[in-house]
């Protein structure tokens, strides 16, 4: 399943908090640097004009964290109840 | 009504994206400048400028500072020309003697360093002038025709780095701003005062000169949160700042020469188990947004125009910046 079909599987309402909270995984992750420079500067394209929080945003915030700290990943999925997006992201886990 | 600004530093030892990212949400929240440090165990300045400059619109941005030990000012001049062309007006270049403790680990001694400021200086900008005529001086030399093969479009203000009183003078007499690297109110009077008196032996006006307290800086929720980051960075300063400065706050160069040892062979835990609490208190500027705001409104009272938050900013890089664009920042940008 591509990170699009995803991120529409999350309710609008959470966008902007979910944003945040991915966004804070990626710049503590140790993983960082494997994050491809073409994500990082999609979302340095979509923080510039405050569009994280948008479905576009969520697509490559979710896939850089990831990348960046897969751990952390299933965590904010976790504390955001989104089961059916952790398992869909992580087909083995089910 | 007196000019006030903000700026912030930002070390490139992150990835440049998370550089870049802090950049946007600086510019965001109402910050005037971004100063990036120029040291060659982290990532290019310049190359961390131009990716901020790209995502950025309104903030202006150059080297804080960059040194003429390791680039010579021909270089200078020409990063911060083309950077000008990436992000038009909004260049600004800091320049000083250097750190001592990495100047060190390189072999380079930080000879002469008033002579040696002063003529990267006036080459940086007889190179942005474009010049035609060579350079001559003891430490610096450039051949008639050694010039861009581009025209430079805006003025690039100068700012010189300064700690100690000749260098603070120097400061005042020939940058378009001063840099000073204190924290303690004390300390930041002092220089403003050498700063004034060099502007006014120049035949200059103060108005025409941003002074800017270039401190460490850190701010958190709690007091104890925001002291533990600024640690390491006052482990730095400590090591690098010239007897006079560590007399005054009562540290003993002993101490400080036994920091810079341990820091220069990479012996953290020596180094940062050194510095106390009246340590940080001398050399940073840390506490909850209340306790920082107070302490701004009085760093302003001493005559600065510009206040830089360096590094470490607070325990988390991301939440400190909001924290201070909420909660200190209107402080200032409304009064």
């Amino acid at each position: 399943m591509s990170y699009r079909e995803l991120v529409k599987r999350i309710p609008h309402a959470m966008y902007e908090r979910l944003s945040e909270k991915l966004m804070d995984v990626l710049l503590e992750a140790k993983g960082g640097g494997d994050v491809p420079s073409s994500l990082a500067k999609t979302i340095l394209y979509y923080w510039q004009r405050d569009q994280l929080a948008s479905e576009a945003g969520l697509v490559n915030l979710l896939q850089a964290v990831e990348i960046a700290d897969p751990e952390g990943a299933t965590a904010v999925l976790d504390e955001f109840g989104l089961e059916e997006v952790k398992l869909a992201l992580r087909p083995a886990e089910r | 009504m007196m000019m006030r600004s903000f700026g912030i530093e930002f070390v490139p030892m992150e990835l440049y994206w998370r550089t870049t990212y802090y950049s946007i949400q600086a510019e965001r929240l109402g910050y005037d400048n971004i100063w990036i440090t120029d040291h060659f165990n982290n990532r290019n300045v310049y190359v961390s400028l131009a990716v901020i400059a790209n995502y950025t619109d309104r903030i202006k941005l150059g080297p804080g500072v960059t040194n003429p030990y390791l680039v010579h000012p021909v270089m200078t001049a020409q990063s911060v020309a083309s950077l000008n062309e990436v992000a038009p007006g909004r260049v600004v270049c800091g320049i000083g003697a250097g750190d001592r403790t990495t100047l060190d680990m390189v072999g380079v001694e930080m000879k002469a360093p008033l002579r040696t400021v002063r003529e990267a200086v006036e080459v940086i900008r007889r190179q942005l002038a474009r010049e035609k005529g060579g350079y001559e001086g003891r430490v610096f030399r450039t051949a008639a025709g050694a010039r861009f093969n581009f025209k430079v479009q805006n003025p690039i203000p100068i700012y010189v780095g300064a700690q100690g009183p000749k260098m603070l003078r120097l400061a005042g007499a020939i940058g378009d701003g001063a840099l000073i690297n204190a924290s303690h109110p004390d300390d930041i009077r002092e220089a403003v005062r050498h700063i004034r008196r060099g502007v006014e032996r120049a035949g200059r006006r103060v108005e025409d000169v941003d002074i800017a307290a270039y401190t460490s800086f850190s701010v958190a929720e709690s007091e104890k949160k925001a002291r533990k980051p600024v640690i390491p960075v006052v482990a730095y300063i400590v090591a690098g700042s010239p007897p006079s400065i560590l007399e005054k706050h009562g540290v003993s160069t002993e101490v400080a020469d036994q920091i810079r040892s341990d820091l220069a062979n990479r012996r953290w835990g020596e180094a940062f188990g050194a510095v106390d609490s009246d340590m940080i208190d001398a050399f940073a500027v840390c506490g909850t947004p209340e306790q920082c705001t107070e302490k701004i409104d009085a760093l302003f009272k001493t005559g600065i125009t510009q206040f830089v938050t360096g590094s470490p900013l607070g325990p988390n890089v991301r939440g400190a910046i909001d924290l201070f664009g909420r909660e200190v920042l209107p402080h200032f940008k409304e009064s």
